[in-house]
């Protein structure tokens, strides 16, 4: 137990959590982005799922997980990020970034893009979660037509356009974030080429599942 | 005649008998004892980590930030024990045979029996420390073999070895300095050794960072301040390895033996010009490889590719058929000289002979040729901005070791009780000439294995009164460092310590450096009174000194170098033979080898100091176990 | 050729410090960087003014004093270089060079170019190494280790301590140095029976240093002068999971 406590208290344990908790928020918005692709199905479908998925009680649970994850990567990376600055002395011309032996994509602006998902996860609930309820009615059972919502949102360019920004900064943030998980639960290296690889191809995956819905939204969702 | 205190008995028991006879110190008694350890090379840092874990009490210091900066780190090619794993026919019998012809005869018997001796117990040590020597597919370790043997002896860690050495015995100092039993003062420069009773009771010191003079007492003091090889200011020693802490113990009584018995390592990368601060050696395993050459007319400006084969002179094949370009260090050095001084020298400054590849290219293949040599040849592109896989590496002996050093007996004792020197800072166990992979062997053995056990017995017999903080000795000797420090800002001139520094190094690389003559020796005794003189009147340091400031540190180093220049000169004068790195040009055989003269040289030269004259004392050699012969390399 | 130099200048721990120009006008690129800055030295003595301090010592890369920010580089802008070992062929007729200390609050500057880093020695000294006393050993050939872990272990074990890493992370983190040390000693059999209270140590004297925390960037990797692997780290990490279950 006293082992464990030390773990939990240095440096290596905290990017542990930051690590576990991370690689548990990249699998929800995996899982959040194929949930948005059924609106390619029918608009049915994705009602349906969004209903079925808010119906069961296992949805606080679910919640509930979710936020504490979300606040413990969140606390502890913004610490750690803290811990950084004041372990930095940057002296008045010292910038990392006209260093020619370079370090890895994304990972000099953690914190940058990590806050900035949080500012469009806030709006993101605003929007949606706690956004207009229209009701709509399949096979006598009322439920709420996100589909609708969602089709209207993207119809505003302001707001398919900040969306779009965030899932690019989604992305620079998963493209190290996912990878360099691995290496801080001591599984691989982020130079090691297959996680290197799939760190970026996640990455991909996911933002640019996301970038599909507004497109379409803002193209097509007048028809 | 000195008394070296070697054990009477055959050669196979000397050491064990004086371990036996060896008074021994009550385990508990051992923690009122301090032992003062100065220096954290490979002999510094584990002679004080073993009487750490002996129980002493022991404080360190090293002018350096950290111990593990210590110039131990920069050995390359390995170290030599007599484990016999290649089943080659090594043996404790033929390392020391090995020693002490490849020293000229000019070693001491009984230590370089005990040095063969313990070196097996390094290597266990050693990897008991998790030191990651090479090893075999099937798990057993490896070795290699190096100049001037006929076996493979050398164990090694890639290129590093006396790196992986040096972090095994600080890992073992950093270890004690946890568990409080060793003071650590790093950035702390010795400059001066503090005698009462006419013994060595203690140091002061110099804080780098703050300049604070302090005095340090306890019951022996162990010098392990590596060698004074900068004292030819161009060397492949590290910039700061100096003599102060061995010159000072000089002036307080300790005789300095040998001193004139340089190294001087044939493969080194030449001077590139005026601005050049130190040279860098390429291991000398290149020459397995290598052909050296030189073109057959003098003042040939063609560069290497354009000299046809029948045009060059590959001088160490034809000079020496038998080993070739294998030839030892003191050889191989004094003919590139000799094709230079003829005018045959390459390169822009004409100092310097190929070491060319092309043939082991062709043989081998260039893959084998990077597999085997790929990290010096890359070392060697960086600094000279040439590829040596296509034009011939230019190479130029430069001083590398010094086997002289301050005499001690059989324990590793100075003639001032309570003194003890260890590994290079002495002169005991290379005679004339140091053999490859032995500096690593004989630092270690003197660290581990010798001194503790010398150190234990001199403890043991004493009964020290306690030394206190305010006791005269330490007050007068404090003060003479002070004073010595104020009088360097007196002096209010416009030369760096460096700008003389340099001028000292070309008078003694001139004149005592690979060849030597009464005439030359003579001139630079002389040329070296007038840059004393020079120094005393021109140099400038900071006035502030309560900082870092390299320039006072330089200050004191370089004029210990000067006054050791002078030694080093005379200490050749009188030694009217050659023999190993000493080359009289006036004792030589017709064919150009050195030429012994055993019936008059036999014999340590240790100096004492008398102010301006100092007094000779010889220790005699006698060989009785070793078979005294000529050495013969043709 | 001439540089226009930016050097920083600090009497002393507390004192604030400052970027001094100076032009150096005959620089032989066959110097290497530190015999450039000897020459400047030379020159400021000949005036009477005082030669800015900086760490060096055997100049061949391998004691790790050497330690200058060059243009914003730890080392200089060539990859796998110590300091001592750059020379001045990679720079430019009219170039301008900003020379900096390593910057870091575990690395106090003592003065001018030259910091502290005794704190790698602390961080060793909480178990960089193997409890084992002189004599204790046994015959060196009675643990066997397979060629390639020793070679691996060879590859960790070649850091320098020169402390780029930690100047290179823009969050001055030491991982790349502390793993180095861990990863060669876990690798070895010898190094075993210590493992978990090894790295348990390094790593709380390391945080309790004031270094920063490693965020996998990699800065380190590329200015390592002995090319030092990230997967150095990713060793530690995990040494220091399995720490929880061995006590």
């Amino acid at each position: 137990m006293a082992s464990l406590k030390l773990f939990l208290k240095s440096s290596v344990g905290r990017k542990f959590l930051v690590a576990v908790t991370g690689l548990g928020l990249s699998g929800f918005v995996l899982t959040h982005m194929a949930g948005n692709l059924l609106m390619f199905v029918r608009p049915e479908a994705y009602n349906t799922y969004g209903h079925k998925l808010t119906s069961t009680p296992l949805i606080y649970l679910a919640e509930a997980g979710l936020l504490a994850m979300f606040l413990i990567h969140m606390g502890l990376a913004l610490k750690l990020a803290l811990e950084n600055r004041t372990a930095r002395a940057m002296g008045p011309s010292q910038n990392p970034s006209t260093c020619e032996k370079s370090a890895r994509f994304g990972s000099q602006y953690m914190a940058l893009t990590g806050v900035l998902v949080l500012v469009f996860v806030i709006l993101h609930l605003i929007s949606f979660k706690y956004g207009t309820y229209y009701a709509v009615t399949y096979n006598g059972v009322e439920m709420r037509d996100l589909h609708r919502l969602v089709i209207e949102k993207f119809k505003l360019p302001l707001y398919t356009g900040w969306y779009l920004v965030s899932m690019l900064v989604l992305f620079v943030h998963l493209a190290h974030g996912f990878s360099a998980s691995f290496q801080s639960l001591g599984l691989f290296s982020v130079r090691n080429c297959l996680i290197k690889k799939l760190g970026w191809a996640f990455a991909f995956l996911v933002a640019g599942g996301f970038f599909i819905q507004p497109i379409y939204g803002y193209f097509y969702g007048g028809n | 005649m000195l008394d070296s205190k070697i054990p009477s008995g055959s050669i196979e028991k000397k050491w064990t008998e004086r371990k036996f006879e060896n008074k021994l110190v009550n385990p508990a008694n051992r923690r009122k004892h301090t032992i003062i350890v100065v220096g954290t090379g490979l002999a510094g840092a584990s002679a004080a980590a073993s009487l750490a874990e002996q129980g002493y009490k022991v404080k360190v210091f090293t002018y350096h930030e950290s111990p593990r900066r210590a110039h131990s780190i920069a050995a390359q090619g390995g170290i030599n024990a007599a484990k016999n794993y290649q089943n080659d026919g090594d043996s404790v019998q033929r390392l020391f045979y090995d020693t002490i012809k490849g020293g000229d005869y000019r070693a001491r018997e009984a230590n370089v029996y005990r040095l063969a001796e313990v070196s097996v117990n390094i290597i266990d040590q050693c990897v008991a420390q998790g030191v990651p020597f090479a090893r075999e597919y099937g798990g057993t370790l490896t070795n290699r073999s190096f100049g001037g043997t006929q076996v493979s002896r050398t164990f090694y860690a890639k290129g590093q070895t006396g790196q992986q050495l040096l972090l095994g015995a600080y890992s073992g100092l950093m270890r004690q300095v946890a568990e409080k039993t060793v003071e650590l003062f790093s950035r702390h420069e010795m400059l001066d050794l503090i005698i009462r009773d006419g013994k060595a009771r203690g140091i002061v010191t110099r804080n780098l960072v703050n300049g604070d003079i302090t005095s340090h007492t306890g019951d022996a003091v162990l010098l392990a301040t590596g060698g004074y090889g900068n004292v030819f200011f161009l060397s492949t020693n590290a910039k700061a390895s100096n003599t102060t802490a061995a010159w000072r113990a000089y002036k307080r009584g300790a005789y300095m033996a040998n001193p004139c018995f340089t190294q001087i390592h044939p493969t080194c990368i030449p001077v590139s010009g005026e601005h050049q601060s130190k040279l860098t050696l390429m291991s000398e395993s290149l020459r397995n490889d290598g052909r050296v050459w030189v073109p057959q007319k003098t003042g040939d400006n063609r560069n290497a590719l354009e000299i046809p084969e029948e045009e060059r002179d590959y001088f160490l094949e034809r000079m020496y058929p038998a080993f070739g370009n294998l030839v030892p260090r003191d050889v191989a050095s004094r003919a590139a000289k000799r094709m230079c001084d003829e005018g045959r020298g390459v390169g822009s400054s004409k100092l310097a002979v190929y070491l060319d590849f092309a043939e082991s290219i062709n043989r081998m293949g260039e893959a084998k040729v990077r597999e085997k040599y790929g990290n010096l040849f890359q070392m060697y592109e960086k600094i000279t901005d040439e590829n040596p896989y296509k034009v011939p590496m230019r190479i130029f002996p430069a001083v590398h070791y010094v086997m002289g050093g301050l005499w001690v007996d059989y324990d590793l004792m100075s003639n001032i009780p309570g003194l003890f020197v260890l590994g290079e800072a002495n002169f005991s166990d290379h005679g004339a000439n140091r053999l490859g992979a032995s500096a690593l062997m004989q630092g270690l053995a003197d660290g581990y294995f010798i001194a503790p056990y010398s150190v234990g017995n001199y403890i043991g017999l004493q009964k020290l009164a306690a030394i206190k903080s305010d006791d005269d000795s330490v007050k007068a000797t404090t003060q003479a460092v002070k004073d010595r420090l104020e009088g360097f800002k007196k002096i209010k001139g416009n030369q760096s310590a460096e700008t003389l520094h340099r001028k000292l190094g070309k008078i003694m690389w001139d004149h005592c450096g690979m060849a030597r003559n009464e005439k030359g020796l003579k001139e630079a005794i002389s040329q070296i009174k007038t840059l004393k003189e020079e120094f005393w009147n021109t140099l400038w340091v900071p006035q502030n000194d309560h900082c870092l400031s390299s320039e006072i540190e330089k200050a004191g180093r370089v004029a210990d170098f000067i006054e050791l220049g002078e030694l080093m000169c005379l200490d050749a004068l009188e030694r009217k033979e050659s023999c190993g790195g000493h080359f009289r040009e006036e004792m030589q055989t017709p064919e150009g080898e050195t030429l012994r003269d055993d019936a008059n040289f036999s014999h340590v030269a240790a100096w004492e100091f008398m102010g301006d004259k100092p007094k000779l004392h010889k220790e005699a050699l006698t060989f009785e176990f070793a078979h005294i012969a000529q050495r013969n390399y043709k | 050729m001439k540089l226009k130099l930016k050097i920083w200048r600090q009497e002393g721990p507390s004192s604030p410090g400052k970027f001094v120009d100076y032009d150096m006008d005959h620089v032989s690129p066959d110097m290497s960087f530190l015999e450039m800055l000897d020459v400047l030295n030379v020159g400021l003595v000949k005036k009477g003014e005082t030669p800015v301090e900086f760490d060096h010592d055997c100049r061949e890369g391998i004691c790790g004093s050497c330690a200058l920010m060059i243009n914003g580089n730890a080392h200089g802008p060539e990859t796998g270089t110590a300091t001592c070992q750059l020379h001045m062929r990679r720079f430019k007729d009219g170039d301008s060079v900003i020379i900096e200390p390593w910057r870091a609050k575990a690395f106090p500057v003592i003065k001018d170019l030259a910091t502290d880093r005794t704190a790698f020695d602390r961080i060793m000294a909480a178990g960089g190494f193997i409890s084992t006393n002189t004599g204790n050993a046994p015959e060196a050939n009675s643990i066997l280790i397979g060629h390639d872990t020793a070679e691996s272990a060879m590859d960790s074990a070649a850091c320098i301590g020169c402390g780029a890493c930690v100047a290179a992370c823009k969050n001055s983190s030491a991982m790349l140095f502390v793993s180095a040390k861990v990863s060669h000693l876990a690798q070895l059999p010898q190094g075993h029976p210590e493992r978990a209270k090894r790295v348990r140590g390094m790593v709380t004297q390391m945080d309790n240093e004031g270094f920063g925390n490693c965020s996998n960037t990699g800065a380190c990797e590329a200015a390592c002068p002995k090319e030092i692997k990230l997967e150095n780290i990713t060793r530690l990490n995990r040494e220091m999971v399995r720490a929880v279950f061995k006590d």
